[in-house]
């Protein structure tokens, strides 16, 4: 177990005041990245970059990582309380938390919330700590059918679960694709469906989308039906955040399920956003009263939380073994490494034990010192709440649009994000389903590049999707994963029948 | 040491001289970096390790905004360096995109909506192979090639930017054909080529280092008409400066290399463009700079003005001559 | 007032609409399939044209359930009461957005919150200043000071000095 004294090595390295002051440091600039929608982990770690240069590579990368995890707590906190992801991969962490949070159950929701994500990210730095010499091998066999085939097994995993119209699902699926495709595309070097206008050769991007359907239309709905959330009058006490935590370990297995399944996307290329729909989905269909799903059901938070966070860790891997950037943060740590003097690769953990160890300890410690400094926060977030709708929406508003244009500092967005605020608004009147939108939107584009890779590479052939068992395992889990709704509403229909013909 | 002592010393010199001579123009207020590719690319970490060295050296008062746009390749930041039209403060860094992109694209600016200001580097290319490839020199594997037409893949960034168009140059020099996958980037180019999902790709140095280190892959030549510095080995004793140029090696293509380019929007004054070819000369010569360079085995050469027109047209021609070839000239 | 069934046609017809407009779009790239896979606009195309079938299917749908006379079509989408509280919180919201355009953000913030405060709100002159001049400095020390991310400004800022 070389890992294990690697390990004891990098918590001497890691375990200092002055490293544990900034990581507390970085988790609380983290959550204020991660509560402003539209600046993410990304734009602070770029901030933050500059000011690592004088520092030793290890303080440096704990500073940054910190916020990583700051702002991963800090997007599900706002995904909770107004519908507003700060972060894409907390989404699904709306699905639920919103309305719970709605129910004036705001202190539960957040508490689940960051106890599952921490608790999924120490599933993920165990997994880098006892095999990361296996999974970089692991890794280096994913190509582009295999990484489509990932993409693939996201899809499928999350079809067929909503009760919508099939037609406006579709409708629904095929705008997040169709939108995706706007801009740059790497595989023929085109650009495609701006029209000539040059706001649109960056893409529309997922976040101003997201800020409008379910930000601003959530606003507009609530406007409709008259001034408030409900239960707002309900106190906030520490205790309920300890209450809520002796509750967690009723959802032991949601908890497994989903850490699994982030370290899994986490690893493969999957990467957390696909990881918390993945979890989402499962946790539902596995759910004996899937109807309470979308409701505010406490699983619902867990499950895409869990996943996320341990996505999220267990994403560092790739990263440093093989110096592919897993997320855009990651990219931008990468950037860092580079500039620190530090090459990642398979032989950073051979060359750079201290900081790599040093790396994998400050994970540990940076996820306990974040859960407890957002915990102490929860109390805080949730009287937010309490404060009038009259003036909170308002607010939210501001915060909406200022949010759309720094995610990149383009007028046209602010323009772009009243748009999709309406299309949320009449799409959620009308019962088309949003969430396909958004899940087509993020993982539309990669697919499609994975897809259109894999075809040079067969020269046209779509058996390369079946030439190796790898690949083949994973299309044949997505292909089971399509047709089991299929084949249980099936199934359902004909045990309604028996059932039926014997009354 | 003493080299990097003299080189600082000399910066010095220059900062003192530079306050000697009257300016006719100085920024007076926050200057804005605008950076073509997203964060963590290339030429962001150009953009930032300037930054760093102006706000270190405190080349100038006023504070530096790095905002990244690299939306559609990079057009994204020229054509919002174009609306800034006359507008000195916005600096847009970039390579040689800047007059590359609008011949491949329909993109809503020209090269002439940009005042070349500087260069300060060379990126190079290099041709890498799996590391336990049967290929001893860039011959044989071009040979192997050779033998059989559309069999081997050649990875490396989007299509029509500067891999695959460095990998038409090899084919038209060579007469040999690749299957030319696309990546999203130098580094999952790298990660592929390691995987042995690829047979070659044509990175940069900084992109393949790390597989190297492993002896994941290996360097087979570089494009540039001499050898790369000698720096430190990396793998088994080997280090930049032993890898033959692939004109040593028998690949009749001398040169190829990527300038890291600093514009300004058109029509700002000729006294500002001065201003920031002195500003970024001053940060060339900082041993900052000198390290950055070497550590990421790019060829450090500071350019401005004629010298800079000059290689401008030479590296338009040649790629314009790719393009036509290829048929990806945009209508 | 709108009926569900001219709400639901109307959309079908939005996103009918726009689906044309991608298929047309990706028209320009070929949409066939060729040795090295689809051309780079066939899957747009294929999105488009999902997305303008779809809307068909929901159209004829929604045409059928009429025919049957199904009841909760004849309802009301948006009536006159919910109507007006969407359109005094929608109205100001698009202000809000073009003089962000114009006034700059900062401006913006501080006259929409005031607004929102004071005349629909019902708060004091004081209470709303206070929390539209707050919020306004928050966002200006946050992002501009901080995090060196400078907000859409127009003509006011430059005057007292930002």
């Amino acid at each position: 177990m070389d890992n294990i004294a690697n390990l004891m090595h990098g918590f001497s390295v890691a375990l200092t005041t002055h490293h544990v002051l900034l990581m507390m440091a970085g988790v609380l600039l983290g959550v204020l990245v991660g509560v402003l929608p539209g600046l993410g982990a990304p734009n602070g770690v770029s901030l933050l970059l500059p000011l690592t240069f004088s520092m030793d590579p290890v303080s440096a990368i704990i500073l940054l990582t910190s916020l990583y995890w700051g702002a991963l707590f800090g997007g599900s906190t706002t995904s909770i309380l107004f519908n507003i992801p700060g972060e894409p991969s907390s989404v699904a962490t709306t699905f639920d938390g919103h309305p719970m949070a709605k129910q004036g159950k705001a202190t539960e929701a957040l508490s689940f919330a960051f106890l599952s994500a921490g608790f999924g990210a120490m599933a993920g730095v165990i997994l880098i700590t006892l095999l990361s010499g296996w999974v970089a091998k692991f890794a280096l066999r994913f190509s582009s059918p295999e990484y489509f085939a990932v993409y693939f097994m996201t899809f499928a995993s999350f079809i067929g679960l909503g009760g919508a119209s099939p037609f406006k699902t579709v409708v629904s699926m095929a705008i997040g694709f169709a939108l995706a495709t706007i801009g740059m595309d790497s595989v023929s070097g085109n650009v495609r469906l701006t029209f000539e206008f040059d706001v649109l050769l960056a893409g529309v991007s997922f976040l101003i989308a997201v800020i409008g359907l379910f930000g601003i239309g959530e606003l507009l709905l609530t406007m409709e039906e008259g001034l408030k959330f409900e239960g707002v009058a309900a106190k906030v006490r520490i205790g309920d955040v300890l209450r809520t935590a002796a509750k967690l370990p009723r959802y032991w297995l949601a908890l497994l399920r989903s850490s699994l399944i982030g370290i899994w996307m986490g690893i493969t290329p999957g990467g957390p956003t696909a990881a918390s729909f993945m979890s989402y989905a499962m946790a539902k269909r596995s759910s004996r009263q899937p109807a309470k799903f979308g409701k505010g059901e406490p699983e619902g938070v867990i499950a895409p939380e869990t996943a996320d966070h341990a996505a999220g860790s267990a994403a560092m891997l790739p990263m440093l073994a093989l110096g592919i950037p897993g997320s855009a943060t990651a990219a931008v740590m990468m950037g860092g490494l580079m500039i620190w003097g530090l090459n990642p690769g398979p032989t950073l953990f051979t060359d750079r034990p201290d900081f790599v160890w040093g790396l994998i300890a400050s994970m540990y410690l940076g996820n306990v010192v974040a859960v407890v400094v957002v915990l102490a926060t929860v109390p805080l977030f949730a009287s937010i709440l309490r404060i009038p709708f009259s003036i909170i929406g308002p607010v939210i508003v501001v915060i909406c649009f200022i949010g759309a244009f720094t995610a990149a500092s383009k007028e046209f967005d602010i323009w772009l994000a009243l748009v999709f605020g309406l299309v949320g608004y009449l799409f959620k009147k009308l019962d088309y389903p949003i969430a396909p939108l958004v899940l087509a939107m993020v993982i539309g584009d990669k697919a499609e590049d994975a897809f259109r890779q894999s075809m040079i590479f067969s020269q046209g052939s779509l058996s390369i999707f079946w030439s190796n068992p790898l690949v083949s395992t994973l299309m044949a889990i997505g292909l089971a994963l399509l047709i089991m709704p299929v084949a249980g509403s099936v199934a359902r229909r004909l045990r309604g029948v028996k059932a039926a013909s014997t009354v | 040491m003493k080299t990097i002592a003299i080189s600082a010393a000399f910066a010095g010199a220059l900062t003192l001289g530079g306050v000697g001579v009257a300016q006719a123009w100085e920024p007076t207020k926050p200057i804005e970096f605008v950076v073509t590719s997203g964060a963590g690319g290339g030429t962001d970490n150009f953009a930032r390790i300037i930054q760093s060295i102006i706000t270190k050296h405190k080349f100038t008062e006023q504070p530096i905004v790095v905002v990244n746009k690299g939306g559609g390749s990079g057009a994204e930041g020229y054509v919002y360096g174009k609306s800034a039209k006359g507008d000195p403060n916005r600096v847009i860094f970039g390579t040689n995109n800047a007059y590359l992109l609008p011949y491949v694209a329909k993109l809503g600016y020209k090269f002439s909506d940009l005042t070349p200001v500087a260069a300060l580097a060379l990126d190079e290319f290099l041709l890498w192979v799996k590391g336990d490839a049967p290929y001893a020199d860039a011959k044989a594997y071009i040979e192997a090639v050779k033998a059989k037409p559309m069999g081997f893949k050649m990875g490396g960034s989007q299509s029509k930017d500067t891999d695959q168009t460095l990998t038409s140059m090899i084919q038209d020099a060579t007469g040999v054909k690749w299957i030319y996958v696309p990546f999203q980037g130098g580094s999952a180019a790298a990660v592929q080529l390691a995987g042995g999902h690829i047979d070659s790709n044509t990175n940069n140095p900084n992109e393949n280092i790390g597989q190297w280190k492993a002896g994941q892959v290996k360097p087979l030549c570089v494009f540039s008409p001499v050898r790369l510095a000698k720096g430190e080995p990396v793998f088994e004793g080997k280090g930049w400066g032993d890898i033959p140029t692939c004109k040593e090696a028998g690949l009749p293509l001398e040169t190829f290399q990527m300038p890291r380019t600093v514009w300004l929007p058109a029509d700002v004054p000729a006294d500002a463009v001065a201003y920031y070819a002195g500003l970024l000369e001053k940060v060339s010569k900082t041993p900052e700079w000198q390290e950055f360079v070497t550590r990421t085995a790019q060829t450090g050469k500071f350019m401005k003005g004629k010298e800079l027109a000059d290689f401008v047209a030479k590296d338009e021609a040649a790629n314009k001559k790719v393009f036509e070839n290829e048929g990806w000239v945009a209508k | 007032m709108i009926t569900r069934f001219w709400a639901e046609i109307g959309a079908a017809v939005l996103t009918l609409v726009f689906g044309l407009v991608i298929v047309k779009g990706s028209l320009e790239f070929g949409i066939g399939w060729d040795t090295s896979g689809p051309q780079p606009g066939a899957f747009p195309f294929y999105a488009g044209a999902l997305i303008a079938l779809a809307s068909l299917g929901t159209i004829a749908v929604t045409l059928g359930q009429r025919v049957a006379g199904k009841v909760s079509l004849a309802e009301a989408f948006l009536d006159a009461e919910r109507g007006k509280r969407v359109l005094a919180f929608l109205l100001p919201l698009v202000a809000f957005v073009v003089l962000s355009a114009t006034l700059g953000m900062y401006v913006a913030t501080i006259l929409y919150l005031v607004f929102a405060m004071r005349f629909q709100g019902g708060y004091g002159w004081l209470q709303s200043l206070g929390t539209a001049f707050v919020t306004a400095a928050f966002f200006y020390f946050a992002l501009e000071k901080f995090f060196q991310i400078g907000l859409l400004k127009g003509p006011i800022e430059p005057l007292i000095g930002l």
